[in-house]
């Protein structure tokens, strides 16, 4: 329903700005003049400005241009994505140091090694490296992604597949077997088993519509509903709960963790084997640049290296460090990392996540599945040297993301763990993660054919697990080569989520309606720094919490009707109708405990579909 | 097919969007407000290969911008992988010129330094060449109805080009005249540019990463939520 002081969207405000434009001799050129350049300084007035191009604050930015704000969006770095930015080694330097002159809110603890063969006359660029500051990954199925498809801002972008996900235990690497065809073809798995894992995924992409199965475990832990109910061992709770539901420790509850493994399943296979999606040259940096381009596209203005230092709600006027001043008819909207001194209506930042970051002298292929570029490594609870009580997670990314050079990898490692435990966990991890890694790569893999799996596609890919296995003996002799390491830890007022919830975005309520005189920053909106999250599933919610608390109503979010048809997007009822028949089919040759993979062809149809045997 | 990338920069108002709507759509308007819109066009032409003399089809992927440029705030995305720049300036604002010479400073400081050149760290400089740049001067027909008007001398503008080894013309978006042309020579100049690089690394190994396309689901379950 529309609030009914929902502004006017773009379309009923054209008419208008054309009357006004006919009255006017129209070629004199509105901004540029022979005597007066540009202007130097910001717009006289806009109606929203945004402090900040996070990645929240790019979302909001995009929407609300859309929607037909005239918005400002200033960043007082040289550089776009602020708290969910892509920095090169020399900036992460800099960066380092101004966090560790308290220069930059919400970050503590920065520690950093970059070696000497990073530099300008060196064998690396520091440009050659994009080190996200908040690494996330893509859920094929996730709002983020609609929104990149419905305002377009994908065609900026490039996209690979994620389809590795490793759980650490017991000291080495267990690959995830999340097809139901690797769950029939591994034959590590008991027949019982195997029934029983189907069962399961049955019910959790259904779980809604059974709660006679899960409330009476409510109380209680996934853990608990696996073993009890669906009669599951160990290895596959884990990777259920650590893997593909990606939680931070055993006391997962139900049912937010049943979405979690949901949110995973259904994202597999929309676009071919894989779960997950990750973007090139860089993560949330690059799709907060795509969206700042598209507010750009539709009328925002942006201006970089500009500090925003206090505002007065009464005169409606922000004044900037250089001393130019805009006024803001509407909204201020202000990112906590770039908060100015006096900022006492900030939320409180209470929780913490510890990450520390590498740029190794290894490729990692070993790691990756088929020509993809990079993977997930999860480290449940009590699975490391350190008796870690949270999960520790990592994203891996190789040279094919154009993120570092060909012969190097970043490892992203982070954990909800907080306090100063957490660094002994990372560390604990990184160990863990180097052994292997040297194990994996000088080891000839033994020449047993059970050690390959072709996939459908005519990849081969090594069973990571038998690998591992069959490694167990060997002793670490080579030392991986470190090019970089970086600690920090950053605050965010966002708790460790399993569900994204609207409330937990919502600027605290004091903000807007307190008035503190000696505060720079009264009735100023504040969004939410980067959750712990590994996904980017916050993003959108955390963005449309305050476009409605600006616009109204959520209702035109991202509304936006492009003049030229798109000819890719018409392809939805085709895949749709035959992505359940699929499901169906899946679901009764379990209950027939019939085995038989081609099954699902009986409907026809199905010529190109890629690993459709999959849950 | 070939395809490339095509950035366009210069002051506001100079007539960059009316360049790519002539040249898209072949439509121009009088009243066209700064940039608004769906700014990602992408058009073909043919070129002729000059030894087979075969017909070879050129995509532009254009990239107009606006709110951006205005502060020197573009982000890095906007440079990267282009193999073209068209910089546009206003024969009847002098400034305009000004504004668009310190675009190209720009362009050659920053596309020559995002080139991933992890490969040929030994001729890093050539990455410089491979970005073409054509300097446009829009609005001739303003000073062929009125002489006065003139602002930028054309002798001036082709000085500077030889000088920074750039292609120029002097065009009018509103009569259609030398636009075609200026896509047409850098289309040929662009071609001209990928045969040489073909030649060169023919042993250079592709990685063979797959990028997915976004809008292409392989399967699309309309009917499962997610969050
Ligand atoms: N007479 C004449 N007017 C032109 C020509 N090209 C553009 N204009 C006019 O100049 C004005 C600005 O043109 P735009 O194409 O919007 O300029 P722009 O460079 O895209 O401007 P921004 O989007 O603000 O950066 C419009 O009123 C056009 O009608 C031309 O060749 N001749
Ligand atoms: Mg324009």
């Amino acid at each position: 329903m529309l609030s009914p002081e929902r502004r006017t969207s773009m379309a009923e405000r054209r008419p208008s700005f054309f009357a006004f434009q006919q009255a006017t001799p129209l070629l004199v050129p509105h901004l540029a003049g022979i005597e007066d350049p540009l202007p130097e300084a910001t717009p006289e007035n806009v109606d929203v400005l945004i402090v900040g191009t996070g990645i929240v604050e790019s979302v909001l930015a995009a929407a609300l241009a859309w929607q037909g704000s005239n918005v400002l969006h200033v960043d007082s770095n040289d550089y776009y994505g602020d708290s969910s930015a892509t920095l090169t080694v020399e900036q992460i330097k800099k960066w380092v140091s101004r966090i560790n002159d308290n220069k930059i809110p919400c970050y503590k603890n920065a520690k950093l090694y970059a070696s000497n063969d990073i530099g300008p006359t060196c064998k690396y660029k520091s440009r050659s490296f994009g080190i996200d500051l908040s690494p996330k990954i893509m859920f094929a199925k996730s709002d983020l992604l609609s929104i990149l498809v419905k305002s377009r801002v994908y065609q900026y972008l490039e996209f690979q597949a994620l389809s590795t996900f490793h759980t650490f235990e017991n000291d080495s690497f267990e690959k995830l077997s999340n097809s139901k065809q690797e769950i029939f073809t591994n034959d590590t798995l008991p027949l019982m088993i195997k029934r029983n894992l189907m069962k399961f995924l049955k019910f959790v992409l259904n779980w809604e519509n059974q709660p006679e199965i899960w409330e009476p475990y409510k109380d209680r832990s996934l853990a608990d509903l696996l073993a009890e109910k669906f009669k599951l061992e160990r290895p596959q709770v884990f990777e259920l709960i650590f893997s593909i539901g990606l939680c931070y420790n055993t006391d997962a509850k139900i049912p937010e963790t049943l979405q979690r493994i949901r949110r995973f399943l259904i994202s597999f296979d929309v676009y071919g084997p894989f779960p997950v999606l990750y973007s090139k040259y860089g993560g949330a940096g690059e799709i907060s640049q795509g969206f700042c381009r598209s507010a750009a596209v539709a009328g925002a203005t942006y201006k970089l290296n500009e500090k925003f230092v206090s505002y007065n709600p009464e005169t409606k006027i922000a004044t900037f460090e250089n001393g130019s001043k805009v006024k803001v008819e509407e909204k201020l909207v202000l990112s906590p990392s770039q908060a100015p001194e006096y900022s006492y209506n900030m939320p409180e930042q209470k929780y913490e996540v510890h990450r520390l970051t590498c740029i190794v002298e290894k490729d990692c292929s070993e790691w990756f599945n088929g020509n993809e570029s990079a993977a997930v490594i999860v480290f449940p609870p009590n699975s490391l040297k350190s008796g870690n009580q949270e999960v520790v997670q990592a994203i891996i990314v190789g040279s094919g993301s154009e993120c570092c050079p060909d012969g190097t990898c970043i490892w992203y490692l982070f954990t909800t763990q907080q306090g100063p435990r957490a660094e002994l966990d990372l560390d604990a991890a990184l160990e863990a993660m180097e052994i292997s890694i040297i194990r994996e790569s000088s080891v000839k893999i033994p020449q047993d054919e059970s050690l390959v799996q072709v996939s459908e596609d005519g990849h081969s890919t090594i069973n990571s697990f038998k690998l591992g296995q069959s490694f167990k003996e060997y002793v670490k002799r080579e030392k991986v080569q470190f090019l970089f390491k970086l600690y920090y830890t950053q605050c965010t007022m966002v708790p460790p989520f399993n569900v994204v919830d609207p409330s937990l975005f919502m600027p605290s309520s004091g903000a807007s309606s307190k008035f503190i005189p000696s505060a720079c920053d009264n009735n100023v909106i504040y969004t939410a720094m980067p959750s712990s999250e590994i996904s980017y599933d916050e993003v959108i919610t955390a963005a449309k919490v305050i476009y409605e608390q600006i616009v109204g109503s959520d209702d035109d979010f991202f509304d936006i009707d492009f003049e030229d048809e798109d000819p890719v997007t018409s392809s939805n009822s085709y895949g749709t109708s035959r992505a359940i028949q699929y499901d169906e089919n899946a679901i009764e040759d379990e209950e027939e405990e019939d085995i038989d993979m081609d099954q699902g062809d009986k409907d026809g149809d199905n010529s190109d579909v890629v690993g459709k045997l999959e849950i | 097919m070939l395809q490339f990338k095509l950035v366009l920069l210069g002051d506001s108002s100079v007539g960059k969007s009316s360049i790519v709507n002539r040249f898209v759509k072949d439509t121009f308007d009088e009243f066209r407000e700064s940039t608004i819109g769906a700014a990602f066009l992408s058009q073909s032409i043919k070129i002729k290969d000059p030894k087979t003399n075969q017909d070879v089809i050129i995509k532009f992927e254009i990239w107009d911008t606006a709110g951006q440029e205005r502060y020197k705030s573009l982000a890095p995305m906007y440079y990267r992988n282009a193999n073209a720049a068209l910089v546009v300036y206003d024969i009847t604002i002098a400034d305009s010129l000004l504004k668009a010479k310190s675009w190209v400073n720009e362009l050659k400081e920053k596309v020559g330094n995002s080139t991933d050149d992890n490969d040929n760290d030994n001729d890093n400089n050539n990455n410089n060449n491979n970005l073409v740049i054509h300097l446009v001067g829009n609005k001739l027909d303003l000073v062929e109805d009125d002489p006065e008007m003139r602002s930028v001398a054309t002798e001036d503008a082709v000085k500077y080009s030889t000088d920074e080894n750039l292609l120029f013309k002097e065009v009018s978006a509103k009569t259609d005249f030398n636009i075609k042309e200026v896509f047409q020579t850098i289309g040929e100049k662009l071609y001209e540019i990928r045969q040489k690089e073909l030649d060169n690394n023919n042993n250079k190994q592709n990685k063979g990463e797959i990028n997915i396309s976004l809008p292409r689901p392989s399967t699309n379950d309309s009917t499962s939520c997610c969050s």
